[in-house]
């Protein structure tokens, strides 16, 4: 197919202009255009305006964005389906350039593949199947799902996406798709079977105006996240030097699919009960609440019932705006049970530490998980934070660092159910979170220079998102604080780490000192006393040796916390006393030149 | 050959190395005791009249982290020193540093970075040991001149201190008895002056022959060698000694350094202050008394002030007499150097002023 239609982009009805004329001012009237006329073409280009329009939102602007969102979009999917399908997913991601801000993006997976039924409609369908009113905790489609990656390549380059899909019964089968912006439908063309054996799904997009780049917000930054998050998952990124990233999965367990759960009724809003009173079968709606709501019993359905001006007994379809708004307001007055959380599916603390230990291999390391609390009155939460300390942890700085070593500051990875979010951190109540955190009291002086790994996942059968881009978590005052306590219990135990690595390091520095001086003073003593110089250093030697030991028995009985305060008040107070002794010297030194001044 | 005096400070440095020593062999931290040198054990002992070090002792140990270095530089030291004796030789601290500085086994280390990490050790077994550093064989550096009747020897050679010229006699830095004789001494008393060219004013003017007398300048600050030779013209031979110095807190200052001594030399002043030394000029009073004109003094400076009250509070300057003299400087909040009295005259100071404050016996004791 070759370009899709142009979207005529009808000018909107400017507000009406000024003009002076011979110093009087009039109003020009613009002209005016049908409603039917507006219709019309709103219906025709509703696709493609609506996909264009909203590009920004859906995670399609910028070059190195559009290309992390849409390989996002196709892990995501694979990941889905491999679960679904009870299989532990291997993911292959190939990116080729083809030109300037032009590349090629090849997906394959071991799933169970689309049969030629469904194929279109996954991948050739805008919005189709959404999952508007599940309450289910899923990884969530960043808006636009396989289907916007479909359709950004025919919008940039006017090229189908190629498919070959096996579903491991029979032969496998190609096909190129594009959609019908007109009437949203998928387009097939070229379909038939090939003789390979296959099983699972190849997707193959051409897509213009992005750029390919090793960042924080790049796509092996983002398959190395997704591994981490997912350790079930294997995974590879083939970038276009050639360059093949493998993570491999660090766990054989395929998560247990989370459970549809009912949302409680202090989480709902007008517009949620309206819509959901259409779908339901129930014959009333009392029996429509109970039967719909996590926690709505008869007692608080009767309660409801003196509340409210209509009658319960009507069916839930003929439900108006105003009935709904009345359910709403005596639902605030009513008290219900927090919200069940086994909707809740967390990573789980064994899980992540298998993934970052193989993955971020790091010298120490410490996973939260946080129980699941509600925000908002409705919506149940749960906070898994893992901070890894030392090793490859960290983020080397483009400051650089001294001769051989680079710098590390601190690296956060946000995930929001187990998909990393890689933009618009700044808004995001994570970062906030940890901003809000005085990481000198756990011992780390400065997070420009800290090798630190801070992993949080947040996981809610509802994320509240600041925006439809779905890569920031609005800061609600409770996620805020589970996010915040967990950071603090693991800063703890960073804390406890890294003062052990300190006094240890102390304690070696000690050995070599007190050794090398031994050298010289049993030289000396053997000068003075006629001696042997070898046996005294030999005395010397196992005196040294014997202190340390004594030092180290006592080192060991395990610190309190108390203890560990202090020792964090010690360091920060010693280096707040050179910083003051640099400044002071200065000072001292203006001061000295002066007095010598007045002398002359 | 090792004098007997050699001999016993080799001995000593010995015993110190056979303590620690035995220490080690039983399996105990080293440790190394010395006295306490700061001005918290520093007190003017009103028998001998000197500034005496106190009782406070320390320790020094090579299993803290905080001392193990300067144990280690300090056992260096002791055995350098022992081994320069031996060899009869006299070494200055300079090159005491750098015969000991090496770079330490399997690291970057040196066993002295500088000086400053030596000078201060030697100066700790100096007072541990109580050994004089002359008898440890060590050269301290000497700048001050000297002229007058008397002759000295000085190994084979003898030296008349009235035939000198006009640079005079640069006194050694050893100038112990065994090293320096002091013959033909006709000389009635000695005058100490502060300044190196107030002294050439006095060698020029024959000021030592006219008046039978030894002119020494320590040229500022003297050093241990000068106030050792003037110690031994005062203990040995009673001459009477005379301090002439700037009327400012400084010039004051080094006058009680050569009276009752230093507090950083403060465990050797025994052997080094001359007590009997009386303040000859110039004071403040001088300029009333001798109708100096106003112009040529100074007026005090801040650091002046705050010198002149710390000194007020020292032990040795409680005497009535000076502290009417730092009142009075205080109160006119002026100083004046010696040369300002050549205002009056060229010669005014050899010719008048010295002798009139001489022969007046106004002195500030």
């Amino acid at each position: 197919m070759a370009e899709p239609e142009k979207t005529k982009i009808k000018e909107t009805p400017k507000t009406p202009e000024e003009k002076k004329v011979n110093g009087e001012i009039q109003k020009i009237k613009p002209k005016e255009i049908s409603a039917e006329t507006l219709a019309k073409e709103f219906k025709e280009h509703s696709v493609a305006e609506f996909f264009k329009k909203n590009q920004q939102m859906l995670g399609l602007s910028g070059k190195i964005r559009t290309l992390t969102t849409i390989i996002h979009e196709y892990v995501t999917n694979s990941i889905d389906a491999c679960e679904s399908a009870n299989i532990l997913p291997e993911i292959d991601i190939k990116v080729q350039e083809l030109g300037s801000e032009y590349y090629e993006i090849t997906v394959k997976d071991n799933g169970p593949g689309l049969t030629k039924n469904t194929v279109g409609k996954a991948l050739g369908q805008l919005l189709a199947g959404t999952k508007f009113h599940r309450m289910v905790q899923s990884r969530g489609q960043q808006g636009i799902g396989a289907a916007g990656a479909t359709m950004y390549a025919q919008t940039t380059t006017g090229k189908p996406v190629k498919v070959i899909s096996g579903t491991g019964n029979g032969k496998a089968f190609s096909l190129e798709l594009t959609i019908d912006p007109k009437q949203n439908e998928p387009k097939i063309e070229n379909m038939q079977d090939i003789d390979k054996e296959f099983k699972g799904l190849a997707i193959q997009a051409k897509i213009k105006d992005v750029t390919y780049r090793i960042s924080e917000q790049g796509p092996l930054e983002y398959i190395r996240r997704t591994a981490i998050a997912n350790p079930h998952v294997q995974i590879s990124l083939t970038d276009p030097t050639g360059q093949k990233t493998l993570f491999k999965r660090s766990s054989d367990k395929i998560p247990d699919a989370p459970k549809e759960m009912q949302p409680h009724p202090k989480g709902v809003t007008v517009d949620e009960v309206v819509t959901m009173a259409k779908y339901s079968d129930a014959r009333k709606v009392g029996s429509f609440l109970k039967s719909s709501f996590d926690r709505m019993g008869d007692k608080a359905v009767q309660e409801i019932t003196k509340m409210v001006s209509f009658d319960m007994n009507m069916d839930p379809k003929k439900m108006e705006w105003s009935d709904a708004e009345e359910i709403i307001k005596a639902i605030k007055t009513i008290s219900f049970i927090a919200p069940t959380t086994e909707g809740l599916s967390p990573i789980g603390e064994d899980q992540i530490e298998n993934s970052l230990t193989s993955i971020v291999q790091p010298e120490f390391l410490k996973v939260i998980t946080r129980k699941p609390q509600v925000y908002k009155g409705g919506f149940p939460f749960q906070v898994e934070v893992a901070v890894a300390f030392g090793g490859n942890a960290g983020r080397a700085s483009s400051n650089g660092g001294t001769e051989g070593e680079t710098l590390k500051r601190m690296e956060v990875m946000r995930f929001a159910n187990k998909v990393p979010l890689l933009f618009d951190g700044g808004g995001c109540a994570i970062t906030k979170a940890v901003q809000t955190i005085d990481w000198k009291r756990y011992g780390i002086q400065n997070i420009d220079d800290a090798p630190l790994t801070v992993f949080i996942n947040v996981i809610s059968v509802h994320i509240p998102y600041t925006s439809a881009g779905k890569q920031a978590i609005s800061d609600e005052p409770e996620v805020l604080e589970e996010i915040r306590l967990a950071l603090m219990d693991s800063g703890r135990k960073i804390a406890r780490h890294i003062i052990g690595k300190k006094k240890l390091k102390e304690k070696e520095a000690k050995k070599r000192t007190y050794l090398k001086y031994a050298v010289e003073v049993a030289y000396a003593i053997g000068e003075l006393t006629g001696k042997k110089k070898e046996e005294i250093q030999k005395k010397l030697h196992d005196i040294v040796l014997k202190r340390l030991k004594l030092e180290e028995k006592e080192e060991q009985k395990e610190l309190s916390d108390d203890e560990v305060d202090k020792e964090i008040e010690k360091e920060t107070k010693k280096i707040q006393k050179t910083e003051e002794k640099k400044k002071g010297k200065k000072e001292k030194i203006k001061g000295i030149k002066k007095v010598k001044k007045e002398k002359e | 050959m090792t004098s007997k005096k050699d001999k016993e400070v080799i001995q000593r440095l010995k015993e110190a190395g056979i303590d620690i020593y035995s220490q080690i062999n039983k399996g105990n931290d080293p440790t190394y005791e010395l006295p306490v040198r700061s001005l918290n054990n520093v007190f003017f002992d009103q028998k001998t009249k000197t500034i005496k070090l106190g009782d406070k002792k320390s320790t020094r140990n090579f299993l803290n982290i905080a001392h193990t270095r300067k144990f280690m530089q300090t056992m260096l030291i002791a055995s350098e020193l022992k081994k320069v004796i031996e060899e009869e030789a006299t070494v200055s601290i300079r090159d005491l540093y750098y015969a000991l500085k090496h770079t330490i086994e399997g690291t970057e280390e040196n066993t002295f970075e500088n000086q400053g990490e030596s000078d201060p050790i030697i100066e700790d077994l100096e007072s541990s040991l109580n050994l004089l550093r002359e008898e440890l064989h060590l050269a301290a550096s000497s700048k001050g001149v000297i002229s007058g009747s008397m002759k000295i020897k000085d190994g084979k050679d003898t030296i008349d201190l009235a035939k000198m010229g006009s640079g005079g006699w640069g006194v050694p830095s050893n100038v112990e008895p065994d090293k320096i004789e002091i013959k033909d001494l006709s000389a009635e008393y000695v005058l100490f002056i502060e300044k190196d060219a107030v002294w050439k004013r006095f060698n020029e003017d024959k000021y030592w022959q006219k008046h039978n007398c030894i002119i020494i300048t320590g040229r500022g600050q003297p050093s241990r060698a000068e106030r050792r030779f003037v110690q031994r013209l005062n203990k040995e031979h009673k001459l009477p000694v005379f301090a002439l110095m700037d009327a400012d807190p400084w010039g004051m200052y080094i006058y009680s350094v050569i009276k009752q001594g230093s507090i950083s030399l403060s465990y050797s002043e025994e052997k080094l202050a001359t007590p009997d030394t009386k303040y000859v000029g110039l004071t403040v009073s001088d300029v009333e008394t001798f109708k100096i004109p106003k112009e040529v003094t100074i007026k005090l400076n801040k650091l002046d002030i705050k010198r002149l009250n710390e000194m007020k509070n020292y032990d040795w300057f409680k005497k009535k007499e000076w502290q009417n003299e730092f009142n009075l400087m205080k109160e006119k909040s002026i100083k004046m150097e010696l040369e300002a009295l050549s205002k009056k005259g060229i010669r005014f100071i050899t010719e008048e002023y010295l002798p009139q404050k001489i022969k007046s016996k106004d002195f500030l004791p």
